[in-house]
């Protein structure tokens, strides 16, 4: 099973990503869509209180649907070894107990599961199951609660608070964020199949099969290497596959009870509590500024919820420290515990959320001292060092990100004055703001396998999310290598391959470059070991020595020294030539700091009668290092603008104080962009290589493409109108009531 | 979906024939399954109408019939109806994807049920859905809710885009009644507000089905707009919508037709704004002014006092765009 | 159309305890709870169904509550077609029937029989690419590909409706189909390059 797809082949295959034919003929499958002998279907019943305990389960009804194998509640799972005791459950750290414990943290909570021979029947007899509950108080509103929380100091502070207090420019504001949910495409699904006593296989939906693979060992008491992982096609993350969540434990639960493969997949509305989400927040700025527009100081303060079974806290206030030169600085946060599930990271976490109201306070501060906040931003950027290590960047070209995209957007035609561009009711605004975000590696292992014809298939457990990590390992191994693509499968996705870390953070890229660098290193190095029985030349030589092609092996230059594979595999009676290399940041990451950045510019058309918000025209500059594939890299880019976009103007889960309930928790309910809400985003990028972040030079690109996106679009709504609209998202409401 | 059987009646004669209270006639399905799928809806039998009932558009010097299997999308592609009643062509695609639109009729577009989140929801209160447990909306997240026409029991809105316009031409609703008598519904008389019995949409007669909508020849062939406030552009459902369509005579209005979607619980007709309008020229404070009149009959409730602002602007925008339609 | 259910929810919970009080109920009155129960648990109705899909004929039975989308997913294994929402709110589940893109999800399977459903699997000519999927892989028109195919469905229909006539008009035209990833930019720029 490559990331190819081998079931179709093409007369003339057209130049895309390496699994490009697999996902426009649908033939890729994603976890829920494998065909597994005697499956049986899942579904998942949620408790209908926020707090309380379990008194009863009714399953009677259930039970006597037509095709119910089973309906497993805390009163008759199989037990998870790990879930023994209180004390184990704690020990596990794996957040909710699924089916371990009567206490009931949120409203659709899974409280009951029934599995059935098909969907149809589970499905139903799931909508017989009632509770009868001892109902506790509960706190599910975090605006009326964020002020409890007590902030404390979050990082060293930098100078002194009071030192800046009589700054000639200081403003002074406070920002929210409703909850946003991932919601990638696919949903959330398990197949869990135990193939003998202790032997796991599941095809899941996730973002890390060694991660997932890991879980359940733990859980389960099992090695690791009994367990099996694929997610080969994963229909979008965004961080909602970065942890192992309980319908995935249910699935295994399930799975073991009725002895038979399990399939469970999430609902959407199942959606919006099951798999994380991000958390709601508040937030203050104050910052100043001399008259030369040189800022003096700056106070991040924020608060954002997290459940009452397990702690999540998102470092909102980090990107305060990173992007520019504040003397003096303090950042605060706090977090809110409330009666709702699992927050967890989406995509740029923390940064994303601190970096709207950084940049809008920025953007506040330009008006009121009367500098242009390109100018202002480019005069206070910290492009030496980070300044909260004192590490010297490795790369940092966030100036040049900034000025390319005003470039691009013609800044010049930007009018300082409030809606000074106007078409009847329609005035048009410019805003911009910029991104960071600590460009991150991880340790990272690749295999090789090379054929007597010189093919071969580069292979990883990483998954490929959708953001092109299978064409980009297609990519390097070209290069590294010099064997042409058609002849470079990719294989990943699968904890049998080797080991690599889960895909976040924008490290999946950075990570696995490095771990296909060193294992075509070692191919080569693994060749020339046969090939010096031909040819002395390879007796003494490093991998930098040799060069590869679709036929042989050549020294220093093509051509030179020339053994072909054919020999090679011939006189060593090869059949298959296997190699398997990993890497990981060095002593550079104890020196340096590594950044990738973005520049946001917009430009908005704001109708003052209805509150509609047009956005005309989004560029994005980013700085990624080098540029391993342009295509893929722009889609990341544009595509996380989008999701910005979605913050700005329409992503909010709201949660009803009074019942505990999550409100319009469907695609309906839940907006986020659509085609007709985005531009043709416009996306460049600085392509000049990090040498030192990794073999490849390129820095992770996933977040910076979202941080900052929000903040210019708030920030061009209010150079159109004049309403400085600090609570996201910024709907046609709060542009007519603001 | 709990189990039901399925049955496909060949003429609207055998379906009357076969419709009780526990049997509904599906469509397109667009909402129907929706609701099956929630639990909202547990029908015993489904009764499939695609080909029972008719499907055609015809034009005669009264006006037009729309059929009840007319599809959305064959509404708003036929040339009849571009060419005569372009705002129903207008509000039609303002409504749902394409996607949609080529699935739900005409009849199933006149009966979809409310989109208030709580409604959806089975697991809280809601007398819409279970009369007597009450309403979530009202103390909850109203933002969406209605600012007219709402009772202390529920405070839905309806949620069509193509009814509003339908409202704004004073269609027809044709009906046949299981006694096989056709009769006609005034379209302001069709959808119901929710009084002490939210649990009714519409006032189609027990048992009975809607063969056709028939709208009545008209001079808003000129001036036209639909006007759809939401929260995305494209997809969603409306916060703020208006249908405006003007006559001019000699520079002066002599015929306005003004209804929203987004404010009640049925389409909405602001006939005292229309009233204004009548005889005034059309100019920017005749429409600040109609728009205020409209908003004047309005009461938001806690979350949606923004719509009152919006309503004011739409009115205003919708009555402009009339002029460059 | 009339919309008013014969049981309420609330019904059902009030007579769960039904089950358990069986055995002592006497034979008469078990008869009696029998037909009830089949009217409060009613068993499923399977119903034969023949479709053609991609141009070949199936003659299946189905659950009367099997969607089309669940059809093709789970009882046919032509898992191309995806389910995203499964209440007609993204578009992932788009096919052809009849020529027209709709919801799979929204359809049940015995409403389509005596029809012709196309899905992404038979877009393709044997080897050869529908343009359309072409124009995807080479603007890279996805990321993660899951709501690819649906898109393409859509994008197919989009080109043979005509609403291609501006870059806004696509981007109306293609709101019914959600792209969480985003990838807005490379799906329009697949329509305006087969559209031309």
């Amino acid at each position: 099973m490559g990331f190819f797809d081998d079931t179709i082949s093409l007369s003339a295959p057209p130049e895309g990503r390496v699994e490009a034919t697999a996902k426009v003929t649908g033939s890729g499958k994603y976890s829920a869509e494998y065909e597994v002998a005697s499956l049986c279907h899942a579904v998942l019943v949620g408790s209908t209180i926020p707090a309380g305990i379990i008194k009863s389960i009714n399953v009677g009804n259930a039970r006597q649907v037509e095709g119910v194998i089973d309906v497993i509640t805390h009163l008759n799972r199989p037990m998870v070894p790990a879930f023994a005791d209180e004390a184990k459950i704690k020990e596990a750290r794996f957040g909710l107990p699924v089916f371990h414990t009567d206490k009931i943290y949120f409203k659709g909570q899974p409280i009951a599961m029934v599995i059935a021979e098909t969907l149809e029947d589970a499905t139903y007899a799931a909508s017989l199951i009632t509770a009868e509950y001892a109902a506790d108080q509960f706190n599910v509103d975090f605006e009326k609660s964020y002020k409890n929380a007590e902030l404390k100091t979050a990082g060293k502070d930098r100078g002194t608070a009071d030192s800046w207090a009589e700054t000639p420019s200081v403003v002074e504001a406070e920002y929210t964020i409703k909850n946003e949910v991932h919601n990638p495409m696919e949903m959330h699904a398990t197949i869990a199949h135990w193939t003998a006593e202790n032997e796991l296989k599941m095809f899941d939906k996730n973002q890390g099969v060694n991660n997932v693979q890991r879980m359940f060992a733990k859980l389960y008491n099992i090695p690791a290497e009994k367990i099996h992982v694929v997610s080969e096609f994963v229909g979008g993350g965004f961080g909602s596959g970065l942890r192992v969540w309980p319908h995935c434990l249910a699935a295994v639960i399930g799975a073991k009870a009725v002895k038979r493969p399990v399939k469970l997949v999430l609902t959407r509305p199942q959606m919006f509590t099951l798999v994380g989400y991000r958390p709601e927040s508040w937030q203050k700025v104050k910052i100043g500024a001399d008259n030369s527009g040189k800022f003096t100081g700056i106070l991040h303060q924020a608060r954002h919820a997290t459940c009452v079974y397990d702690n999540f806290n998102e470092g909102i206030t980090r990107i305060a420290r990173l992007v520019y030169n504040f003397a003096n600085l303090r950042t605060e946060s706090a977090t809110v515990p409330l009666n709702l599930s699992m927050p967890t990271w989406m995509r740029g976490p923390g940064d994303c959320t601190g970096d709207f109201a950084i940049e809008s306070a920025i953007d506040e501060l330009s008006y009121k001292l009367n500098i242009d906040p390109v100018q202002l931003r480019l005069q206070n950027l910290a492009l030496e060092k980070d300044p909260d290590s004192g590490k010297k960047w490795s790369t940092n070209f966030v100036d040049e990100c900034i000025k390319l995209a005003a470039e691009k957007i013609q800044w010049q035609n930007r009018k300082a004055a409030i809606g000074a561009i106007s078409d009847g009711d329609w005035k048009t605004g410019y805003g911009m703001a910029v991104g960071m975000w600590n460009a991150g590696r991880s340790n990272a292992s690749a295999g090789i396998k090379m054929l007597k014809d010189g093919s071969i298939t580069v292979q990883t457990a990483m998954t490929d999310i959708g953001t092109g990590t299978g064409t980009a390992m297609q990519n390097i191994a070209k290069d590294a290598t010099g064997i042409s693509k058609e002849k470079i499968r990719i294989e990943l996705g699968n904890s049998n391959l080797p080991p690599a870390p889960s895909q976040g953070g924008s490290t999946g890229l950075s990570s696995i470059s490095g771990a296909v660098a060193a294992a075509v290193n070692a191919l080569k190095m693994k060749l020339a070991g046969f090939a010096a029985a031909e040819n002395d030349t390879y007796k003494n030589v490093v991998g930098a020595d040799i060069i590869l092609s679709d036929n042989g092996i050549s020294y220093k230059t093509t051509n030179q020294q020339f053994v072909p594979y054919s020999v090679i595999w011939e006189k060593n009676n090869l059949q298959v030539l296997e190699v398997e290399a990993s890497s990981a940041p060095g002593d550079e990451r104890k020196q340096l700091a590594f950044c990738s950045s973005a520049a946001h510019f917009c430009m908005v058309k704001v109708n003052t009668k209805t509150g509609k918000i047009k956005i005309e025209k989004m560029v994005c500059a980013a700085d990624g290092g080098t540029i391993v594939n342009e295509k893929a890299a722009a889609n990341q880019i544009s595509g996380a603008v989008v999701g910005g976009i979605g913050m700005a103007l329409m992503e909010e889960q709201l949660i009803d104080p009074k019942l505990g309930t999550a409100i319009g928790n469907d695609l309906a309910g839940y907006h986020f962009a659509v085609n007709a809400d985005a531009p043709i985003v416009e996306v460049i990028f600085v392509n000049k290589p990090d040498v030192n972040s990794n073999p490849s030079g390129s820095k992770g690109l996933g977040e910076v493409g979202i941080i900052g996106a929000a903040a210019a679009i708030a920030n061009a709504i209010y150079n159109a109108i004049g309403k400085r609209l600090r609570d996201l998202p910024i709907t046609p409401d709060k542009v007519l009531m603001g | 979906m709990r189990p039901f059987i399925f049955t496909k009646p060949a003429t609207a004669d055998q379906a009357l024939i076969k419709k009780t209270n526990q049997a509904q006639f599906i469509a397109g399905g667009t909402n129907l399954l929706d609701l099956m799928k929630k639990h909202i809806a547990l029908p015993e039998e489904l009764l499939d109408v695609t080909n029972a009932l008719p499907a055609a558009i015809t034009a005669n010097t009264k006006g037009i019939r729309i059929d009840a299997m007319v599809r959305n999308s064959a509404i708003a592609s036929q040339a009849e109806v571009l060419s005569q009643f372009p705002l129903l062509a207008k509000a039609v695609l303002a409504g749902a994807s394409p996607q949609i639109r080529n699935m739900a009729s005409t009849a199933g577009n006149l009966l979809q049920r409310t989109r208030c989140p709580y409604f959806y929801d089975t697991t809280v209160p809601c007398n819409k859905r279970i009369p007597g447990t009450g309403c979530s909306a009202m103390d909850g997240d109203n933002r969406m809710s209605a600012i007219v026409g709402y009772s202390n029991q529920c405070v839905a809105v309806h949620p069509s885009d193509m009814c509003i316009a339908l409202a704004a031409l004073e269609a027809n609703v044709l009906v046949t009644g299981r006694d096989k008598k056709q009769h006609s519904i005034p379209f302001k008389d069709f959808h119901r507000l929710p009084g002490t019995t939210p649990q009714l949409d519409n006032n189609l007669p027990a048992n009975a089905v809607i063969t056709a909508v028939e709208i009545p020849g008209n001079r808003f062939q000129k001036n036209f707009a639909y006007v759809k406030v939401r929260d995305r552009d494209s997809y969603a459902f409306a916060l703020i919508s208006v249908a405006a369509a003007l006559h001019m005579e000699a520079g002066v209005i002599s015929e306005a037709r003004l209804a929203s979607g987004g404010v009640a619980h049925k389409p909405w007709r602001w006939y005292k704004a229309e009233q204004f309008l009548k005889g005034k020229k059309p100019s920017a404070e005749n429409f600040r002014q109609a728009a205020s009149i409209a908003v004047g009959e309005t009461k938001p409730l806690a979350n949606n006092k923004f719509k009152t602002v919006m309503l004011q602007g739409a009115i205003e925008t919708a009555l402009q765009n009339c002029l460059t339609a | 159309m009339e919309r008013k259910q014969s049981f309420s929810r609330r019904f059902f919970l009030k007579t769960t305890s039904f089950a358990g009080a069986l055995a002592l109920i006497p034979p008469k009155a078990k008869a009696l709870y029998t037909e009830l129960k089949q009217r409060l648990i009613p068993t499923k109705e399977i119903m034969p169904l023949t479709v053609t899909i991609n141009k070949k004929a199936y003659e299946v039975k189905a659950d009367s509550r099997t969607t089309l989308l669940d059809l093709l997913r789970e009882n046919l294994h032509l898992t191309g077609t995806k389910k995203g929402c499964d209440h007609g709110q993204c578009g992932a589940c788009t096919v052809h029937i009849d020529g027209q893109r709709v919801l799979s999800c929204l359809t049940l399977a015995v409403m389509t029989t005596g029809k012709n459903v196309t899905t992404i699997e038979g877009l393709a000519d044997g080897d050869k690419l529908h343009p359309m999927q072409q124009a995807f892989i080479e603007c890279d028109g996805f990321q993660c590909g899951y709501c690819t195919p649906g898109q393409i469905m859509s994008a197919v229909a989009c080109v043979n409706e005509g609403h291609t006539r501006s870059v806004a008009e696509i981007k109306e035209f293609m709101s019914g189909n959600l792209c969480r990833c985003g990838a807005y930019n490379g799906i329009v720029e697949s329509i305006q390059k087969v559209a031309i």
